[in-house]
């Protein structure tokens, strides 16, 4: 057998490796983890990570060193099933599910996966982010269907953690190309105003100032308000927003802020929270395309996997996270994208600049899925 | 018997009948009246069977549908395969030979290897030989296109041809035409008849009612005849071909030529050494993606180290309208058989001279003056390509001693192939330039240099080759020309290190205007924005950190956040700043690393370091230069929203009013009202207003002419659409649609990358089907160099990305009619599954009621059974087809993937006796084994006690 393995440096973009080795089937090597740290090696998250990898593939082979700066990970195949996880609570669940999202529909058999831990913390994507973006972008490449749902059961607010989500995911034997290329107008905006262990107030001033800066562009406006008692409540106390922007051609644009976790920093009042919320969604618009900053990396990597067709989607600015990513995925898939800069016209009030993403699939097929 | 004269029939033109005929033809149909007259006799007698004709008719005419894919054939497609099956002394050479004369009336003397052919405007024909041997029949399979399977008449169908159609029908099943010879063994034109009769119903029964059998009826001075032989190949060349799954999936390349470069001094010292070997071929099937794994079968699985695409050797005639391929069209390319004239390498170009070797007809058709001419122009091709490339390794901020470019030629030049007893001369590229030498190593300097005199003893002699040694000279002080400025370069790069990656970001000209003071000269500066490339965004700010230099550190985040928007701005700024400069990584990649022993390549892999260990968070926060407080960062977005702006044809009031231009005029049919569109009556006015002021407005108008134009086409479409919508879409179905949808995707791929030019167009899609390419392979096993035989068959078989591993598959597997034992489980058997030939160890199981896998000792005689293996991952639904031993019929069984993964559980009832020896709650330890032997085995069983009886249970 021919070697076909990677090796990278360093822990970042450390799922973005694991996630395309596993659907690749290349077997990746990640020296020097954090090796001139004070505290070397895997995080605890990141061994969290790899534990939930481990769970949801059947022969996959992991490899670390003594103090946990050289990774070795052989994929197997992926299984799926009901799978259920303590997600570790230095990271939201976000951070897990992102990668889940992009494993889901190359199981075996449908996943279900049951993740605990943080829901929401300020520095990944939240669980309902990903639930009003991400979903529906699979829904256009043809992963859709019953059973395919992400519901946030317990939410659990950060330093404390104790969320519960359930995401449920259909397999898919090919995924389609798609063509985004024309984003539409944004025809309503929707939210949730969430607050644990708070009072629940504070839900209802975050829309309240929200609305105040959104109502100048469109009036179909619509922040529900959550706000979750007792049991479902987690452990820490917190509040946060989220606001999707949706286009009349089915896009989603998002934006979402938190409340400091308990314990680190200043606290920060539901005005100026809801506020910025909608000022990042405005910075959102401004960057614009059919897929928001969050999801860019999924949607190439869908876009990519796809059959041997060509695949368009309109991004706004890449962020430094796509960028990498789009190098992985020619490491990985040895594909390259044509990027096109679109540029507004003159008298255009579109916001900045867009970039045309196209590319040919890879004829990627699901070989993990029976048939009978 | 004399025939009597018939008498004609005479039309009648009068009398009852007619007048009923007349009437008939001008009313109603028969069939109408039938239904009038006689309603009894069509009325519903039941509504079961009436459901019944319907179902049935309904069910037929959905299985005529198959499931439309898009259709991804190239434009200009490879050659086709045509694979020409039989046993031995059936004729096989003899018919390739006739239908090459046909298509390129040249004589070939050995078929040895694939010959390719121009047999049409839009068509061009691989003919391959099959051997007699069942591991050649299985590639061979896998890769036709056409099969021409020959069938001695005289003897009937032999084992071999039913071999080899169970072969194809596992690998799926390519175009099979029957050719039957020898017939003109038949003295009795009865027996003749008899069995051309026989031998076609049996083939149809194999292949398909209707398969199409050619007769070859007898040879005339060893060849078939001529007209025959043209019906043949007209039958051939109008053939239309199904996709097979597994061809379209994957790409592939049937071998027509290698060249072995290993080097020669490892070679010298170590005969068995690993070889590495240029392949090349017509790319078939789908895209091939650069660096990709391959499996050869019958020698392993290769990571590829560089693919190119060459210029066609047989390329099909330029596109004119006329009826034949003239003379020179008709090419004929086969270079295993030592046929080809020109033949391109990566950087080099073969000539084959005519010698006591070449055969004397090719001479004819090749006029040698065209030949050197076109050897010129490609030689000065290559030339700028080279020095190309150098100037790009420069700009890496490494400096590239050319003693390395000149080995890495000398590597090309030694490919020598022993086995192909040509008489080949090489255009010599490297003469060497020991003036432009700086750095590179003296001992390896030695060695060009002597190799380069004996290459050059064998020139000399050439009066052409000197010819292009001049050639080379003038090309090569070009070449100096280029290479001088970056050794000034190297210095400048060693002033400057510190601030380079950060200036390094290319075309944008407010970065440049700031730098200025420091840039000396124009042609440098754009040479050094070449490292711009390697720099990252990510990066960009982390050197700018990182430099400390006072005048960066005010307003950083604002410069970088900047700098980022305009690395964005321009586009192929955003690819480099996502891919680096991937064209000259990829041709640099052996001596990326360390160059001249002083720089470094800063591939983004190796830059990356400083932010190796970043936070790994997909958030993309946003640009803190937008204030969105202030109002027209507010109107900047204003049209993003339905409230905003709308476009010119996507206006509610626009669509309004089209809306009534379309539908305005309409009649009350109960009032008999006439609505008239307002449009329409004003549409008279405003033309005379227009007229009135045509003098003033003529200006305008010019430019009015045009958006009306614009508008009227715009209408036109929307009005087709609706008609469209109006009458087609009523029976247009769930398939149309998906047809139709399908169309646009075919569409869309074909017009994507159209008109990019092919060298990035690869990057972006890789090697596209129809392409020449050269496929250089490290680390073959010397084996493979040294046994060579070109009458095999040698296909390279693209992997996709996880086909390299291996895991358990499970099969559902059936023993083949024809073979005469039941196969045992643990029996090895030969596999041929995906491209690969392998051997391994099968579990035969059956799945038990309850869904378990029991196993099984034999496979069942008749029915189909499971079997679990530990084999490479190939797709489900992946057919399969199993050898075991040479035997009258040899293939063992046939079957397909089901599953692929890391483990199976597969059952065996066991049973063990012994006794037990302790129970601990409900766990029995039970002793098994003999007494005999020392060894035995408790063995935990849970024990649950059956009430009153007092037995033990043991689960």
């Amino acid at each position: 057998m021919a070697s076909h393995g990677l090796a990278y440096d360093g822990c970042n973009f450390f799922r973005q490796r694991l996630v395309l080795s596993t659907l690749s089937g290349k077997r990746v090597k990640i020296k020097n983890i954090r090796s001139k740290d004070d505290d070397p090696g895997l995080r605890d998250f990141e061994a969290s990570f790899i534990r939930l990898l481990d769970k949801v593939t059947n022969g996959s082979r992991i490899e670390i060193n003594q103090t946990g700066t050289v990774l070795f990970y052989q994929p197997g195949l992926l299984s799926g099933g009901p799978v259920e996880h303590d997600c570790n609570t230095q990271r939201s669940i976000g951070y897990y599910l992102e990668a889940l999202l992009m494993l889901a529909p190359f199981m075996k058999t449908p996943l279900r996966a049951t993740l605990k831990g943080v829901t929401n913390d300020p520095l990944d994507p939240t669980v309902d982010l990903l639930k009003s973006t991400a979903l529906p972008l699979m829904k256009t490449f043809g992963i859709d269907g019953e059973g395919f749902d992400l519901k946030v059961v317990k939410r659990g607010m950060a330093p404390g953690g104790g969320g519960e989500v359930v995401f449920t995911c259909p397999v898919r034997r090919t995924i389609r190309p798609v063509q985004l290329t024309d984003p539409g107008k944004i025809k309503r905006i929707r939210g949730v105003a969430y607050s644990v262990r708070v009072s629940p107030q504070m839900a209802n001033r975050l829309v309240e100032s929200t609305r105040s800066i959104l109502n100048k562009f469109i009036p179909d406006i619509y922040i529900y308000t959550d706000h979750m008692k007792g049991a479902n409540s987690g452990k820490s106390p917190g509040f946060g927003l989220t606001l999707v922007a949706e286009t009349l051609n089915g896009s989603f644009l998002s934006a979402e802020m938190s409340s400091t976790p308990q314990g680190q920093g200043g606290p920060i009042l539901p005005e100026d929270l809801g506020r910025n919320c909608a000022k990042m969604l405005l910075e959102e618009v401004y960057r614009g395309g059919c897929v928001d900053s969050s999801n860019q990396s999924l949607a190439l990597l869908l876009m990519t996997l796809g059959q041997q067709d060509v695949s368009k989607v309109l991004l706004g600015p890449l962020s430094p996270y796509t960028i990498e990513f789009l190098r992985h995925i020619k490491d990985f898939f040895q594909t390259m994208f044509k990027i096109e800069v679109q540029k507004p016209s003159e008298d255009e009030r579109k916001g900045g600049d867009k970039v045309l993403m196209t590319c040919v699939g890879v004829g990627y097929s699901n070989i993990n899925k029976t048939i009978k | 018997m004399e025939m009597k004269e018939q008498k004609r029939h005479q039309q009648k033109h009068s009398g009852p009948k007619v007048e009923k005929k007349k009437l008939k033809r001008q009313g109603g149909s028969a069939e109408d009246d039938e239904r009038k007259r006689n309603p009894k006799a069509f009325a519903v007698q039941s509504a079961v069977r009436m459901a019944k004709t319907f179902h049935r008719a309904q069910d037929i005419k959905t299985k005529k549908h198959h499931i439309p894919l898009v259709d991804r054939t190239p434009l200009e497609p490879p050659p086709v395969v045509i694979v020409v099956v039989g046993p031995p002394k059936v004729g096989k050479s003899t018919l390739i030979r006739c239908l090459i004369k046909n298509f390129t009336r040249q004589k070939l003397g050995d078929i040895c290897g694939p010959v390719t052919v121009v047999s049409g405007k839009k068509r061009r024909l691989t003919f391959m030989e099959c051997n007699n041997d069942i591991n050649t029949m299985i590639d061979l399979a896998k890769v036709a296109d056409l099969v021409l399977m020959l069938i001695d008449a005289s003897f009937g169908f032999e084992m071999e041809t039913f071999e080899f159609l169970n072969i194809c029908q596992v690998h799926g099943f390519p175009r099979i035409m029957g050719v039957l010879t020898h017939l003109d063994s038949f003295k009795n034109n009865k027996t003749l008849r008899k069995t051309k009769k026989n031998l076609k119903h049996r083939f149809w029964t194999e292949v398909y009612q209707g398969a199409k059998l050619f007769y070859l009826s007898g040879m005339v001075y060893g060849e078939y005849q001529t007209q025959e032989v043209k019906n043949l190949g007209r039958f051939i060349s109008v053939m239309k071909f199904r996709p097979l799954v597994w061809q379209t999936s994957h790409p592939y390349v049937l071998v027509d030529r290698m060249e072995d470069l290993t080097d020669p001094e490892r070679f010298r010292t170590d005969p068995r050494c690993d070889r590495t070997v240029s392949l090349y071929g017509y790319l078939r099937g789908t895209h091939l993606k650069n660096k990709g794994q391959v499996h050869i079968p019958g020698v392993g699985d290769f990571e590829v180290a560089d693919v190119n695409f060459l210029p066609d050797p047989c390329s099909l005639p330029d596109a004119q309208k006329k009826r034949a391929l003239n003379e020179k069209e008709r090419l004929l390319y086969a270079p295993m058989a030592g046929v080809g004239g020109v033949v391109y390498d990566k950087d080099a170009v073969y000539i084959d001279l005519p010698a006591s070797h070449v055969k004397q007809q090719q001479e004819e058709v090749r006029p040698t003056t065209e030949l050197v001419q076109s050897l010129i122009d490609t030689h000065a091709t290559v030339d700028a390509k080279m020095a190309a490339s150098e100037v790009s390794l420069f700009s890496g901020s490494a400096t590239l001693d050319p003693a390395d470019i000149d080995e890495q030629m000398k590597e090309e030049e030694q490919a020598w192939d022993p086995n192909t007893q040509r008489n080949r001369r090489k255009v010599v590229f490297a003469e060497k330039e020991e003036g432009s030498d700086v750095s590179g190593s003296s001992d390896e300097d030695e060695d060009d240099e002597s190799d380069d005199g004996d290459q050059e003893e064998d020139e000399d002699e050439d009066n052409l080759s000197t010819f292009l040694k001049e050639a080379r000279a003038k090309s090569d002080t070009s070449k100096k020309n280029v290479r001088e400025p970056p050794q000034v370069k190297k210095q400048k790069l060693e002033e400057r290190k510190e601030e380079i990656p950060v200036f390094a970001d290319s075309e944008d000209e407010l970065e440049m205007s700031e730098e200025e003071g420091e840039k000396q000269s124009a042609s440098e500066e754009e040479e050094e924005e070449e490292q711009g490339k390697y720099t990252v965004f990510a990066e960009f700010i982390l050197l700018f950190l990182s430099t400390g230099a006072l005048k960066w550190k005010d307003g950083l985040q604002q410069k970088a956040s900047e700098a980022f928007l305009r690395q964005q701005e321009a586009d192929p700024n955003l690819r480099k700043l996502v891919y680096g400069p991937v064209v000259e990584a990829e041709n640099g990649a052996g001596e990326e690393e360390e160059l001249g022993g002083l720089f470094r390549v800063s591939r983004p892999q190796n830059s990356k370091k400083v932010q190796a260990n970043a936070f790994d968070c997909s958030r993309f926060h946003p640009d803190t230069s937008h204030n969105w407080d202030l109002e027209e960062m507010l109107n900047s977005i204003r049209d993003c929203f339905v409230t905003g702006k709308w476009e010119e044809g996507q206006d509610a009031a626009t669509l309004l009013k089209e809306d009534e231009e379309l539908y305005g005029d309409f009649e009350d049919m109960e009032t008999g009202e006439v609505h008239k569109g307002q449009t329409g009556q004003q549409d008279p006015n405003s033309e005379n207003d227009d007229h009135d002021d045509e003098v003033e407005e003529r200006l305008v108008k010019a430019n009015d002419d045009e958006v009306q134009k614009k508008k009227r086409m715009e209408k036109k479409r929307r009005l087709k659409e609706r008609f469209d919508a109006e009458y087609d879409d009523g029976d247009a179905t769930y398939f149309d649609d998906l047809k139709e949808e399908m169309q646009k995707q075919a569409e869309l791929n074909r017009a994507e990358f159209e008109d990019v030019d092919d060298g990035t167009r690869v990057q972006y899609e890789g090697f596209r089907p129809g392409m020449y390419v050269r496929l250089e392979i490290p680390s073959l096993p010397c084996e493979f160099v040294t046994n060579f035989d070109p009458h095999y068959p040698i296909i390279l078989g693209g992997l996709s990305s996880s086909e390299g591993n291996i895991g358990y598959l499970q099969m559902r597997l059936k023993k083949h009619r024809w073979h005469n034992r039941i196969l045992k489980t643990r029996d090895p058997l030969i596999l041929s599954l995906g491209w690969r030939r392998f051997q391994t160890i099968p579990l035969y199981h059956i799945e038990d009621h309850n869904g378990r896998h029991r196993l099984l000792k034999y496979t069942p005689q008749h029915m189909h059974c499971g079997a679990s293996i530990w084999g490479p991952v190939t797709p489900q639904g992946t057919g399969f087809l199993a050898v075991q031993s040479v035997a009258n019929f040899r293939i063992a069984a046939t079957g397909v993937i089901l599953d692929l993964d890391k483990s199976v559980t597969v059952v065996k009832k066991l049973k063990l006796i012994g006794y037990p020896s302790k129970i601990f709650k409900n766990t029995c330890f039970v002793k098994v084994g003999k007494p005999l032997f020392t060894s035995v085995y408790p063995i935990g069983i849970s024990v649950s006690m059956i009430p009153k009886i007092g037995l033990a249970r043991y689960d």
